[in-house]
């Protein structure tokens, strides 16, 4: 059974359809990459999976259980946040708390909920993500010490040390330089190789080809094609893949 | 001379002083409940805040004392306030606490709104409950940025705690202009500013200390 189900979500903003009814299963260890322009509503699923945004339409349900139903939605805040931490988010700018050291911020929002005797696991298990992370030397500082590529390495963990049964990415390399995208891609690839379930939404197609299992194309708040990632990728089928696929490449 | 003098002004600071520490006591907690209050999503709440917020700010401080202390006696027939040394300073310390009240309000609004939505939105997706969100995550970020508009506006206070004197609230400029009358001596009066600005100086080193503390991030 697919450990997430999404069907027929819907999303609009003021009078502007951002989602027309996205439908997709993602299986239990798989990587789905989102790929698409701008504009194309990838970032809206993202955060109507994460509950930042609520789906007008449409159901999310993972691991057999219905989060989600836009025809009667969790708006009760304490629900919502039970229902959030099914799926991580990874954003963009990366969004770490500026007050708090690389450790602290992966491990402040799993001690809130934690009693004295699991504090010292939380801690012990928050320094090992930082070291799976390469970051064993930079846990103590804070995130202004820290490169851009080093920050979205703690954002990685933080989103990790909650256990989520679903990790998203929201354009992870948009935000770094060149030179740093490539560490951050490779945890990312380890991450794949450990069997996390995964929804990568990127801009780097070779990395949504190599990474994913299945890849998305989006455009207009609709999947136009979605297949295994290395046949959509090399040899898309749809002819507004193809367009968006070749246009990158000039 | 110089000894009685200074003497006598310093007993007229310390007036000068307690108005200041009560004000600050008051005003700066009243002043993040107006802030949550004009920043309300209740029109019924946001609307009439704003409203008082741009009377008192629109207006000045020394009209706000009299209005305050003389307008329940003229217009409700009941002199709230009595004619005692310490009714007259009630009402001064009810017309400070409200006025720097209105303006921390705009100051903790600014530094609340300035807050990046990616912070809040990072504490969602981690499950945090939106009082954990404030006080685990943005509270003191706000309070770096408002440090140095806070540390403005109360040595501001310092300097407007001598307007009390138009209801005869004893502080240190009173009691220095109390010996042109009584020794035709006006010194005095122009030795008061050496003990504000003394008290200021103090006050600058306490908030450098405070921004130096809250360094460590950005």
């Amino acid at each position: 059974m697919a450990i997430l189900e999404v069907r027929d979500l819907k999303k609009k903003f003021d009078n502007t359809q951002i989602l027309k009814g996205i439908s997709f299963d993602l299986e239990d260890g798989q990587v789905i990459s989102i790929i698409g322009s701008s504009g194309s509503g990838k970032t809206t699923l993202l955060r109507c999976l994460n509950f930042l945004e609520l789906a007008d339409e449409g159901t999310i349900t993972v691991k057999g259980q219905q989060l989600f139903d836009g025809a009667s939605p969790v708006t009760n805040a304490n629900d919502l946040r039970k229902n959030r931490l099914h799926f991580g988010l990874v954003f963009q700018q990366f969004n770490l708390f500026p007050q708090y050291t690389a450790l602290e911020n992966v491990t402040l929002a799993p001690l809130l909920d934690a009693d004295s005797s699991e504090k010292a696991q939380i801690i012990e298990n928050g320094k090992r993500l930082l070291d799976q992370m390469g970051l064993s030397e930079r846990m103590d500082n804070y995130p202004h010490q820290l490169s851009g590529g080093q920050q979205q390495r703690v954002a990685i963990a933080r989103a990790l040390a909650l256990k989520p049964d679903i990790l998203c990415f929201d354009e992870p390399t948009s935000a770094l330089d060149p030179e740093l995208t490539g560490e951050v891609l490779k945890v990312i690839r380890n991450l794949a190789d450990q069997k996390t379930t995964m929804i990568i939404v990127t801009h780097e197609m070779s990395f949504a080809r190599d990474v994913a299992d299945i890849a998305i194309f989006m455009d207009d708040g609709m999947i136009v094609e979605k297949g295994p990632a290395r046949d959509l990728i090399e040899n898309p089928k749809e002819e507004r893949t193809r367009q968006f696929l070749s246009g990158l490449s000039k | 001379m110089f000894y009685t003098v200074t003497l006598s002004l310093l007993e007229g600071f310390l007036g000068t002083i307690k108005l200041f520490a009560l004000t600050l006591v008051f005003s700066l907690p009243l002043g993040l409940l107006v802030c949550f209050g004009s920043m309300s999503k209740a029109a019924i709440v946001k609307y009439p805040v704003r409203f008082i917020i741009w009377i008192i700010r629109g207006t000045p401080l020394m009209l706000q004392l009299l209005v305050i202390y003389y307008g329940p006696g003229i217009f409700l027939g009941v002199n709230v306030w009595g004619s005692s040394t310490t009714g007259r300073f009630i009402a001064a310390l009810v017309a400070f606490v409200i006025n720097y009240a209105c303006y921390f309000s705009e100051i903790y609004r600014g530094g609340i709104q300035s807050i990046p939505v990616g912070q809040y939105e990072a504490g969602q997706v981690l499950g945090m409950t939106k009082k954990q969100i404030f006080f685990k995550v943005i509270l003191l970020q706000v309070i770096k940025r408002i440090v140095p508009p806070i540390s403005n506006e109360v040595i501001t206070l310092v300097k407007d705690t001598s307007l009390a004197r138009v209801i005869a609230v004893y502080e240190i400029i009173w009691n220095g202009q109390a010996f042109i009358k009584s020794s035709g001596i006006i010194w005095p009066l122009f030795y008061t500013g050496a003990f504000y600005l003394i008290f200021s100086g103090l006050l600058t080193c306490l908030f450098g200390y405070i921004e130096k503390k809250l360094s460590y991030f950005r």
